[in-house]
């Protein structure tokens, strides 16, 4: 390992590692272990960008023109893009086993692997000046909630019987069940679903909400057909949405969950098409659970139009300020 | 940035890739492993972020005096060094950065300077680049530094201005400092600075007068400009851009009122004017429709 001319990192425990003092001999000793970690460490970055080993989220070369599909996760983010899917590709229909190679995630190639696929993308992050068009899905995030729990005893970060109240402000916090459930990189819902909202009028933006979609798919496909230009008639719409169905999207996970990236390593008695509807919370959330969440984010579900079951609470009391 | 179509441009980029991978410099950039405690020094380019790493830096370390050869160690910028050098770092760590609202960012100072002297001190700081010719006027520029066309990774100023201020803005981990206002008072600011890191456990500081007087000395303009006349060809901003051009420049507010022409300050005021309002600088050009449709997002 060649140090850098420009940063010469003392290493952590250098200023400690006095020649001389007894004491100083363990830091250098430290100190070396801690070189000997880089070293390895820098293999391993090596082999990863190597064997496309690491995901270019983040990091992707995004072109002007990409399209991407952006919500926070449990959104109905994998619904939309067999919708689309189904819109673009008349062949044949999309399933778990080609739906990555049409509409890929970028949370599952890397850069250059991403390179020679098809521009329309799936994201999770927050606001990102290089997208240029977005259509960003927006789910009421108390339905969120209730899914991502499921979703989490699916990819075992928790137990069976987790009771929702200790889920909830862990979920809330944006970081909890990272590489899983969320990413310190796509924030908490409030902050995600905020920071693309006030950004949204500097670029091609369609705003879709979940349970609009649940209400009448060909309607909110048709906006998306012509957001993007597409030709859309009536029975190309309805094609698409009938093959994007709840049910059929439950039959096709049956016998393809284990070919899919998302779920082959999660519990295959758990699925990833769950109930596909909204007001879920109702039943599933205590009273406490949900006024929690609206406590945190009750400004921003009233902007998206989501009725809240408590009183809307003042942002000091809130876990997430309001901006004001 | 566009992806050249021809295969020899391609090949050489993956190549490059591969050798920063191989020898273990791929800049941390995005990919930064990022702490809890640490703490970022965010700003658009050109706003004073090496000017308020100098202040800082000459705050923290009381030792020796910050130079363009030390402070990558002190308070590296996140662009340059690989990720494991980051991680190597003495914490809680200062770092600097450009980006856009980043939600794992959980302590932020984030500095603000007005966009019509943003946009002359970019336009200088890509001739020194070697972007733009020396000819370059500066008409043509503006509407591309608008575009944010020079780095699409950071979005134009307001994207970076809106994205921060709307998420984080009135929040007990976030400091606004306004580049005009350190100019004024720098001592009076860099105390809210010294109180802002007390306030994130940040290691003890003495912010003394005297103390803050010594970091003001210590990063002048005049000293600054010194020093980067003999370490220049050292520091990694600077090391491979023309040395005839200076990188601390004037370090005036209000340049642009003898540099822009009229057409380019009503460019730049109609398209963020209502951002600018509301950070206090003041617009110049008749305006016939106050642009208010980015912040219009803002309120409810």
């Amino acid at each position: 390992m060649t140090s850098s001319p420009q940063l010469t990192v003392r290493g952590r425990y250098a200023e400690r590692a006095v020649p001389g003092r007894d004491a100083g001999k363990i830091f250098a000793a430290m100190n070396q272990i801690q070189r000997i970690r880089q070293a390895v460490a820098h293999l391993k970055t090596t082999r990863d960008f190597l064997l496309h080993r690491k995901p270019a989220g983040r990091q992707m070369t995004v072109l002007p023109d990409d399209l991407f599909i952006v919500s926070y996760p449990k959104s109905g983010n994998t619904w939309t893009r067999f919708l689309l899917g189904n819109l673009i590709y008349q062949d044949e229909p999309v399933t778990f086993r080609n739906i990555e190679s049409r509409i890929p995630s970028i949370y599952l190639f890397s850069d250059r692997q991403l390179l020679r696929l098809p521009r329309i993308f799936k994201s999770h992050d927050c606001f990102d000046p290089r997208y240029k068009k977005v259509i960003y899905i927006v789910r009421d995030p108390r339905d969120v909630t209730v899914s991502a729990y499921h979703y989490s005893i699916k990819v075992k970060l928790l137990p069976d019987r987790c009771p929702m109240e200790e889920f909830v402000p862990l979920f809330m916090s944006g970081t909890f069940g990272a590489g899983l459930l969320a990413d310190p990189r796509w924030g908490s819902w409030y902050d995600n679903v905020s920071s693309w909202l006030a950004m949204q009028h500097s670029r091609k933006f369609l705003l879709l909400r979940y349970e609009d979609m649940l209400d009448n798919a060909a309607r909110e496909l048709h906006k998306v057909a012509d957001f993007l230009g597409i030709e859309a008639t009536p029975g190309r719409i309805q094609r698409a949405v009938e093959l994007s169905s709840a049910d059929k999207m439950r039959e096709m996970e049956k016998s393809q969950s284990k070919d899919w990236q998302l779920t082959k390593e999660t519990r295959q008695d758990k699925p990833f098409v769950r109930k596909a509807r909204a007001g879920g919370w109702k039943s599933e959330m205590s009273e406490a659970a949900a006024l929690r969440v609206e406590a945190g984010w009750g400004d921003l579900m009233l902007r998206l139009g989501y009725a809240l079951a408590g009183l809307p609470v003042v942002a000091e009391n809130s876990a997430v300020a309001t901006p004001k | 940035m566009r992806i050249p179509k021809g295969g020899i441009h391609r090949v050489a980029r993956v190549a490059d890739q591969v050798g920063r991978v191989l020898t273990g410099r791929q800049p941390a950039g995005r990919n930064l492993t990022v702490f809890p405690d640490d703490v970022f020094l965010v700003s658009y380019p050109r706003s004073g972020n090496t000017w308020t790493r100098f202040l800082i830096s000459n705050l923290i370390y009381q030792d020796e005096p910050t130079t363009f050869v030390n402070i990558e160690s002190r308070i590296p910028e996140i662009y340059f060094n690989p990720d494991h050098k980051m991680r190597a770092l003495q914490r809680p760590r200062i770092l600097k950065s450009h980006e856009c609202f980043q939600p794992h960012y959980k302590r932020v100072i984030y500095i603000v300077r007005d966009p019509r002297d943003v946009a002359v001190s970019f336009y200088h700081h890509n001739v020194k680049a070697g972007n733009i010719p020396d000819s370059y006027p500066m008409d043509d520029f503006i509407p591309r530094f608008i575009e944010a066309e020079f780095d699409s990774r950071w979005g134009c100023w307001q994207e970076s201005v809106i994205s921060w201020l709307t998420l984080r803005e009135g929040q007990p981990t976030f400091l606004m400092l306004r580049y005009e206002d350190l100019k004024t008072d720098p001592q009076g600011q860099l105390l809210r600075v010294a109180d802002f890191l007390r306030q994130c456990a940040f290691r003890p500081i003495d912010a003394g007068p005297e103390k803050l007087q010594r970091a003001v000395d210590l990063s002048t303009p005049e000293r600054m400009r010194a020093l980067e006349r003999e370490q220049g060809n050292q520091w990694v901003l600077t090391q491979k851009t023309r040395h005839d051009k200076p990188f601390v420049r004037s370090a005036k507010s209000g340049g642009w009122k003898s540099t822009l022409s009229a057409q380019a300050i009503s460019q730049i005021e109609s398209a963020w004017g209502a951002t600018m309002h509301k950070l206090g600088y003041d617009l110049v050009s008749p305006a016939d429709n106050p642009p208010l449709h980015h912040s219009a997002s803002n309120k409810h």
